[in-house]
């Protein structure tokens, strides 16, 4: 009842500062240096852009004006020498306690205050993707934590150096390395996460929990130090030891204090959302194992159980061995780290196997006997959650398993078989239980059907395909199958991208790309038979293809990508433009080289929209809306300050040089090189000239050491020199 | 009340001795003075009595109990102005007032607060920030927050610095009446404020004791002795100069 009254009194008393007043005020502000200077989350989306930065600024922001408002109280009390009088009541302790307890309602008040004030902005800005929960998520996961780990710093650097001055330089360099040396491990980057985008479309769940396991480390780590230090707070004239010794009389806190620590360290160290993958990437251990001799895998089959309120995944993989070679072999399998396997069974009867220490692209190795019998069936039981690659530990978010959104690659989905011929040719029935409402996508020429429904709102989905691996994107999906190019193409978006997508008339662009890609340049070499599957993932921050299957990353279709002028006039001549990269982007097309290069993807995908469009819309439209502009922008380019004296942008700082220097690359990549491809096509003798040359290239035969198309290429293929491009 | 100080030296970590082998015994009621030049132990020998410091050696026992083990009791039980106190500008009286009322959980600490508000004559300013008082206001808040809750051991460190003539003589006599039903430790430079209204004077120098009596009894034992600063001064006065000044010769 003393500590309540304490409490709320000290709270009054720090809410009557003036100091409190203008930390609040500008942790509450903080969000907007998110929108304007401070943009961590580099992907597109717009909740990337409009919720995740500002809540990410204003929590490194939130968490140092709070750090030096608690460094501040703490002094002001001394400094002001009113705790004479207040530590012949109360004891230093106990008043230390009241005073963190107050600092903490103060940043939960204000967390609170900045939630409500950015909500009708944010809102707006994030136009139709908004979500209440990731919104809330976000300030009380990214933002709102970093503030009371701030409290315990800064608190803990007070009791132990007793001085203003001091506490502030421990602090700040505690801070400096979150912001600095810190800033891309996401488990030490306590002030500022490692957040690197947010779903539109689909879940966040992954993220949320890394962040949010971060900080619970984090709290447990920094309540230990501030126990420690706040048994060394100074009383009855002694030093800091003295009273450190004085005060761990009653044993149990020390005890206390150690625990947390030790419960820290031992968080950070068996951390379960990060492998512990061989960082060499050239690695290739688990591709290079020996082949099992006169052992031959004839299928498989696995049952997984996705978890989605836990985000974990039971599943039980059968494989199907001939064993010609009279003796016991050991077959390996690549399994998800996260993974636990419980048992391994060889024709009914367990069988031994273990799981390897050393982990490479995500997968450890499970090894298990397989019997010397001519056919032997091993089947696997195995769960947990699965772990990322270590190489994108700051870029998590890939192994998401929600209610909204499941995307499950090979070993994720099943133990993946390795040292046996002809992997890719075994045939694979899988079956996963989702959901109802979430749809299964095989990431193949696979189609997936419900074999049954479940009592408690949940159906399986059965496919079959080849191959040892796999990957499976599931979600509330919408499907449009739409008749172009002699194929039909299956359209997969997420329910809360439809209006979106309807507004940038997403079929209606699919159908004049694909027929319009096919007829000059050749059919997709991934598509497969007579479908072609589009899925919009998750943000990856790229796409991929495969047998049948190309991803769309749904970054390429926010509301602020669609109405990118510099891609296309209107939001369903953007949807053309993202769609075109299937033809002239995707894998290996072309070299990678640095961002600034203007020869790369962007100048043909532009090319062929303009050319898409004048087909669609008439010469008129399209010269209006592409040609001319991509005239003014490169004039405007050659009239640059920069481009005309680049000896003053090398001088320039790091990060301003880079701000411009992109800037200029974009221009050249989005209308010089479009304007040097024009130009070629009038040299070439015309359109239909040029058609042939970029069918040839489309589909040349590649050298697989350099599968690339450089620039140099092109103008050979066009019989031109570099010169002939050069002024346009 | 009853405090009882056996053999209590108190070195401070810098090696600085402040009070050497003190002996004493203090009982309620009474208003006691405590006497002594600058440096002279006075305001270590009141911190100690708070319980703000631990002696390095001896003991100090309120009512029997051991002050390193009855601290919790004797916070409840006392009323401390220390010499140098500051007060949080952003509140009002009447606010700071419920703070440390709060602080020293007191049963009606409404009821508390506007008593100590009167004693004080406050009453005006009770609702007016701290950082808008006048300095002899700061020191009234000051007694004010001691006198909270009526403690049965009122601790009182230069309680008069700051305020003028009238003001002292209202607070020298508020003392007093204090005093009947408690114990009162006046530390002060004044010797004016003690002689009306002590009933026992200690006089502490070099961190040693040199008297424990009676105001009387010191004009008594210093009478014909001389004195190093002749002048206008009174006899209680001269007796505790003629004190000091023997000390100094020692």
């Amino acid at each position: 009842m003393k500590a309540l009254r304490l409490f709320s009194l000290e709270l009054g008393r720090l809410l009557q500062s003036r100091t409190t007043w203008l930390t609040a005020l500008l942790t509450i502000l903080s969000p907007a240096a998110g929108l304007a200077v401070c943009q961590p989350a580099a992907a597109d989306t717009m909740l990337s852009a409009y919720l995740a930065n500002p809540t990410l600024a204003g929590s490194a922001a939130g968490g140092i004006l709070f750090g030096l408002l608690t460094v501040w109280e703490q002094d002001r009390a001394c400094r002001s020498r009113v705790d004479t009088l207040i530590y012949t009541a109360v004891s230093p302790l106990d008043m230390a306690l009241i005073r963190l307890a107050a600092l903490a309602a103060a940043a939960l008040l204000t967390m609170a205050a900045a939630a409500l004030a950015w909500h009708p902005f944010i809102r707006k800005l994030s136009g139709s993707v908004f979500s209440e929960t990731d919104y809330i998520l976000s300030f009380v996961v990214f933002m709102g934590p970093a503030l009371f780990l701030a409290i315990l710093a800064a608190s803990s650097a007070y009791h132990l150096a007793g001085r203003l001055d001091l506490s502030l330089v421990i602090f700040c360099a505690f801070a400096g390395l979150s912001l600095t040396v810190w800033k891309d491990n996401w488990q030490l980057c306590w002030l500022n996460p490692c957040v690197w985008a947010l779903s539109d479309d689909f879940s966040n769940f992954r993220i949320f929990r890394s962040v949010a396991y971060m900080r619970l480390t984090w709290l447990t780590a920094l309540s230990g130090v501030w126990i420690l230090s706040w048994l060394c707070i100074r009383q009855w004239g002694r030093g800091l030891l003295a009273s450190l010794a004085c005060h761990s009389r009653q044993i149990c806190r020390p005890i206390f204090a150690f625990f947390l620590l030790f419960c820290s360290c031992a968080a950070y160290i068996f951390q379960p959302m990060i492998d512990h993958s061989n960082p060499d990437l050239s690695a290739s251990a688990f591709y290079e194992l020996p082949v099992l001799e006169g052992v031959s895998c004839s299928g498989r089959t696995a049952s997984v159980y996705p978890n989605t309120n836990a985000g974990t995944v039971s599943g039980t993989a059968s494989y199907f061995f001939q064993n010609i070679s009279g003796q016991t072999q050991i077959a390996a399998f690549g399994i998800n780290p996260g993974y636990t396997v419980s048992s391994v069974k060889a024709n009914g009867t367990d069988t031994p196997f273990t799981v390897s220490d050393y982990q490479e692209y995500n997968e450890a190795m499970l090894t298990a006997t397989i019997p010397p019998d001519e056919t032997a069936e091993l089947v696997i039981e195995y769960s947990g959650f699965p772990k990322e690659n270590r190489a994108l530990a700051s870029q998590q978010g890939s192994a998401e398993i929600s209610s909204k959104y499941i995307c499950l690659a090979n070993a994720d989905l099943a133990p993946r078989l390795m040292n046996v011929a002809n992997t890719g040719l075994i045939p694979a029935t899988i079956e996963i239980t989702l959901p109802a409402h979430m749809t299964a996508i095989p990431f193949s020429t696979a189609q997936a059907e419900i074999v049954s429904r479940h009592d408690g709102g949940t159906a399986t989905w059965r496919y079959q395909g080849t191959g040892a691996g796999g990957i499976l994107y599931a979600g509330d999906y919408i499907r449009q199958d739409i008749n172009a190019g002699g194929i039909t193409v299956q359209l997969y978006y997420g329910r809360k991208h439809q209006a979106v997508m309807e507004s940038a008339h997403a079929a209606e662009s699919v159908r004049a790309v694909v027929d319009y890609c096919t007829e000059h340049y050749g059919p997709l070499s991934f598509s497969s038979g007579s479908t072609l599957k589009l899925i919009q993932s998750r943000v990856i921050g790229g796409g991929y293809a495969a047998d049948g299957a190309s991803l769309l990353d749904e970054a390429d279709f926010t509301f602020a990508n669609l109405n990118d002028s510099g891609k296309g006039a209107a939001p369903g001549e953007v949807m053309i433009h993202e769609l075109v990269h299937q033809w002239w982007g995707l894998a290996n097309m072309f070299p990678p080289t640095a961002n600034t290069d203007p020869w790369s993807a962007e100048g043909l995908t532009v090319y062929t929209t303009y050319r898409i469009i004048k087909e669609l819309y008439g010469t008129d439209y399209a010269i209006e809306h592409y040609v001319k502009q991509w005239q003014q922008e490169a004039d405007c380019y050659y009239l640059n300050f920069y481009v005309r004296n680049p000896q003053y942008l090398e001088a320039l700082p790091e990060n301003k040089r880079l701000k411009i220097s992109n800037r200029l690359a974009h221009v050249r990549q989005y209308c010089e090189m479009p304007l040097k491809i024009l130009k070629a096509e009038t040299l070439v003798g015309g359109e239909t000239a040029m058609d042939e040359i970029l069918h040839c290239l489309f589909t040349r035969e590649l050298d697989w050491t350099f599968p690339y198309l450089t620039y140099q290429d092109f103008l050979d293929a066009c019989q031109l020199t570099e010169e002939d491009l050069h002024d346009v | 009340m009853e405090i009882n100080l056996q053999n209590v030296s108190m070195t401070y970590p810098n090696g600085n001795q402040a009070l050497k082998g003190l002996n004493l015994d203090l009982r309620s009621p009474g208003l006691i003075g405590l006497l002594g030049p600058n440096g002279a132990g006075k305001s270590t020998f009141l911190k100690l009595l708070a319980g703000a410091l631990i002696p390095t050696s001896g003991s100090i026992q309120a009512d029997g109990y051991p002050l390193s083990q009855a601290g919790r009791r004797l916070k409840a039980h006392l009323g401390y102005l220390p010499q140098d106190f500051g007060l949080f500008d952003e509140l009002t009286v009447v606010q700071f007032l419920d703070y440390m009322a709060a602080l020293k959980d007191l049963k009606k600490p409404k009821t508390a607060v506007w008593e100590a508000i009167h004693a004080v004559n406050l009453t005006e300013k009770a609702k007016t920030r701290i950082s808008s008082l006048s300095g002899g206001q700061r020191q009234r808040t000051g007694i004010a927050q001691a006198l909270l809750g009526n403690p049965p051991f009122l601790i009182l460190d230069e309680p008069t610095v700051g305020l003028d003539p009238g003001e002292r003589i209202h607070f020298r006599s508020l003392f007093s009446q204090e005093a009947a039903n408690r114990l009162v430790l006046l530390s002060t430079h004044i010797i004016e404020d003690v002689r009306s209204v002590c009933s026992r004077l200690i006089v502490i120098d070099h961190g040693s004791i040199l008297f424990d009596g009676t105001p009387d009894l010191l004009i008594r034992s210093q009478s014909g002795r001389p004195h190093t600063s002749p002048g206008q001064n009174t006899a209680l006065e001269d007796a505790y100069l003629s004190l000091l000044s023997e000390e100094a010769m020692l």
